[in-house]
């Protein structure tokens, strides 16, 4: 009877709307640059970047130890955006130890509701239901939080004020620097962050990389997206490296066959679905 | 006719994809006191699932099992509980195979068949069971192994269907096996008097008849119904099954003979209604479940000479609530209350009418989930007896985790748990999968 955190990683990272101040190349705030698109206008232009309506695809995770141990996680996952939520499942695939694993979340819009989220244990057989206060708990094992992997490629404005604080560069794509600081001390300690900071690229408004503080204000772990490209039209990465500092731990994410056009049936996303699994 | 079959089934075949795994594992357990009464048990369970484009789905689950030890011996059980289909194979003394589940799944639009041996998994407790009752369980070593192991797969039929804003799921259960108890001589046989009735006077004799199985396929068949939903946050369930009791009741005839007083013992099983619901919802870092259910024919044991046949009827509510608490990082504590309420019985029984078992669980999980601590306590307010279980797991890689247990049994001899007060006992474990 394992209850494990399970997801795995991907999505949220990317994302996410941390900051980093480190590690990015960061150019000091010029008169010029006092045009800069206020932070509160970049997490907008990210949220409202076209992530399609629904999207399928194969996640491969593989995650080390200082030591240089790895293990390796298989998954097919599906999200589809709905009126007022997003609905998120996860499937494990492999390996044997934790295949038929699955998580389901439904995101709602309005910040005071609550998330509604499962988890589908083979080992019990039944579908856990799980708080969505835990969203700062790490997911199955990986460097990336249950709110990690929820958020995908979008920014919490309900949880972080978002500030300009420069342009950046990461390997030759221009961006900018925006610097996330939790609205309350609730939250950061909720999240497990008490800053971030991100280098948006600004052509695509994808973040390229992230750093992230524990609520200490020690360097927690910094978030790398490569392989960026159009996918049916829709900006996609396609590679997610997070490297947590404290543990010496990492979580390396690859997506495949990611498919924004074919149909994804609402039955995906049931208690029903995540138990019978794929 | 082979060469039609053949011709129909091969493109089929083709089309399908066949994934199989084997998980190998290895148990050492001694006596926490003195180490002396040690048990190696060996296990393999090969899978495979064949896949088909259609998604229709085939599963097979064995498992080949090696007890070293007698008194847990795969025979040591009462095996006439076991449907002959549903029996496993016993190979020597100490070695069993069964096929533990064999399911064909059948998607379509409106409907989910999931035709086979399988096991029906109800409810939102842990450890003990309201809910969960739609499969038998092997108790041959007592609740001590995963649910997961000693539920009794059964042949039945799963139909899965949508009505309205409602998930139905319907099941028909032709196969009639039952609770399989550790026989006598077996390390968890039951003593205590609330399971058992009490060895007679010395002068009497005891005759113990042949289990009287129902053996018609329709008329004796279990039939249930879930209704579940997802309603303003709250996951709920009602469910109804019309089962046989999955515990043999031990009529008992007393007589005199020439040679004096004579008991003559019928197990028998016995029809119920059950009717019952569950829910669950999370609140910040809490998340609420319970459980109802209620028994419409219940048999219980009638205290000393009371009732001519030794079993009172009466019937039963039973019910659990729980609150998960996860407001620490990557730590589980869940607490639950599990009660029985006898009502309406007949005779005075041997049972309190009101039972109460409370348990705790604490999991906590380090180094990327690859390190597991786990403490799990029951306890039996009426008698005041318990199990503490302490667990840790670690996975050395993704195919390769060992651990160490401790099982400890306190309290009368004449509770649930206490009746196995000798029998506590320390396991190292090493499990291997491979795909």
């Amino acid at each position: 009877m394992k209850y494990p955190r399970l997801l795995s990683c991907w999505v949220g990272i990317l994302s996410t709307p941390f900051f980093a101040l480190t590690g990015l190349a960061q150019e000091p705030l010029s008169n010029a640059q006092a045009t800069l698109p206020t932070g509160g206008q970049v997490a907008a232009h990210i949220n409202s970047r076209d992530e399609g309506e629904a999207v399928s695809r194969k996640l491969s995770i593989v995650m080390r130890d200082k030591r240089g141990k790895t293990r390796k996680r298989e998954t097919m996952s599906y999200r589809k955006y709905y009126a007022g939520e997003k609905r998120t499942v996860i499937f494990y695939l492999a390996p044997k130890n934790i295949r038929d694993t699955a998580f389901l979340t439904y995101d709602y819009n309005t910040p005071e509701r609550e998330d509604d989220q499962w988890l589908y244990l083979p080992a019990l057989r039944k579908v856990r239901r799980i708080s969505a206060a835990d969203r700062g708990d790490y997911f199955l094992g990986t460097d990336m939080t249950y709110e990690d992997i929820k958020l995908e490629t979008r920014v919490s404005t309900a949880d972080f004020n978002f500030k300009t604080v420069g342009n950046c560069d990461v390997d030759g794509h221009p961006g900018l620097h925006i610097e996330g600081t939790p609205k309350t001390q609730a939250i950061a300690r909720e999240l497990g962050y008490s800053k971030s900071l991100s280098c948006v690229d600004r052509q695509i408004w994808m973040v390229r990389q992230s750093q992230f503080w524990d609520i200490k204000g020690a360097l927690l772990k910094t978030v790398t997206i490569a392989n960026i490209d159009q996918i049916q039209g829709i900006w996609t990465q396609q590679n997610i490296n997070v490297e947590n500092h404290k543990t010496g731990h990492s979580t390396s994410l690859s997506f495949a066959e990611v498919d924004y056009q074919s149909p994804v049936p609402d039955t995906m996303f049931t208690t029903n679905a995540i138990k019978r699994g794929l | 006719m082979v060469s039609a079959l053949t011709c129909l089934f091969t493109p089929l075949l083709r089309a399908a994809e066949l994934q199989s795994s084997l998980i190998a594992s290895a148990l050492w357990s001694g006596d926490s006191h003195n180490f002396k009464r040690q048990s190696h048990q060996f296990s393999l369970e090969p899978e495979a699932i064949l896949r088909f484009d259609n998604r229709v789905k085939l599963t097979a689950l064995m498992r080949l099992r090696s007890i070293s030890f007698d008194g847990l011996a795969p025979q040591r059980v009462s095996d006439a509980a076991y449907s002959p289909l549903g029996k496993p194979l016993y190979m020597g003394n100490s070695s069993e195979f069964e096929l533990r589940e064999f399911y064909l799944e059948l998607p379509s639009d409106n409907y989910y068949f999931t035709l086979g041996k399988q096991q029906v998994v109800w409810g939102k407790a842990d450890g003990l069971k309201v809910l969960d009752i739609v499969n038998p369980q092997s108790y041959r070593e007592f609740i001590l192994e995963d649910f997961d192991d000693s539920r009794i797969p059964q042949w039945l039929a799963n139909i899965e269907t949508n009505v309205g804003e409602w998930d139905a799921q319907f099941l028909w259960i032709p196969e009639q096996s039952y609770h399989v108890l550790a026989s006598e001589g077996g390390l968890y046989a039951p003593t205590s008097p609330l399971l058992l009735p009490q060895a007679p006077p010395v002068g009497v004799s005891v005759d113990v008849k042949a289990i009287d199985r129902p053996g018609r396929l329709l008329m004796d068949s279990d039939i249930g119904l879930r209704l579940s939903r997802f309603w303003k946050g709250w996951d709920l369930s009602l469910n109804y099954l019309y089962q046989y009791d999955n515990f043999a009741l031990l009529y008992q005839d007393r007589s005199l003979t020439a040679n004096g007083p004579h008991v003559t013992i019928q197990p028998q099983y016995r029809r119920t209604h059950v009717l019952g619901g569950s829910f669950s919802n999370a609140f910040d870092n809490w998340v609420l479940r319970g459980e109802l259910a209620y028994f419409s024919d219940r048999y219980f044991l009638a205290e000393g000479l009371s009732d001519s046949d030794g079993i009172t009827k009466g019937k039963e509510v039973s019910s659990v609530v729980g609150l998960d608490w996860t407001g620490l990082e990557n730590t589980l504590i869940s607490g639950q209350l599990f009660q029985s309420v006898a009502l309406n019985r007949q005779s005075a029984t041997v049972r309190d009418k009101s039972e109460s078992t409370l348990s705790l669980l604490v999991n906590h999980t380090l180094l990327n989930d690859t390190l597991e601590l786990r403490l799990i306590w029951l306890t039996n307010s009426n008698v005041g007896d318990g199990l503490m279980r302490l667990r840790v797991t670690y996975e050395w890689q993704d195919n390769l985790k060992t651990w160490a247990s401790s099982d400890t049994f306190y309290g009368s001899e004449e509770g649930i748990f206490g009746q196995f007060d000798d029998n506590d006992r320390l396991i190292i474990g090493i499990e291997l999968a491979f795909e």
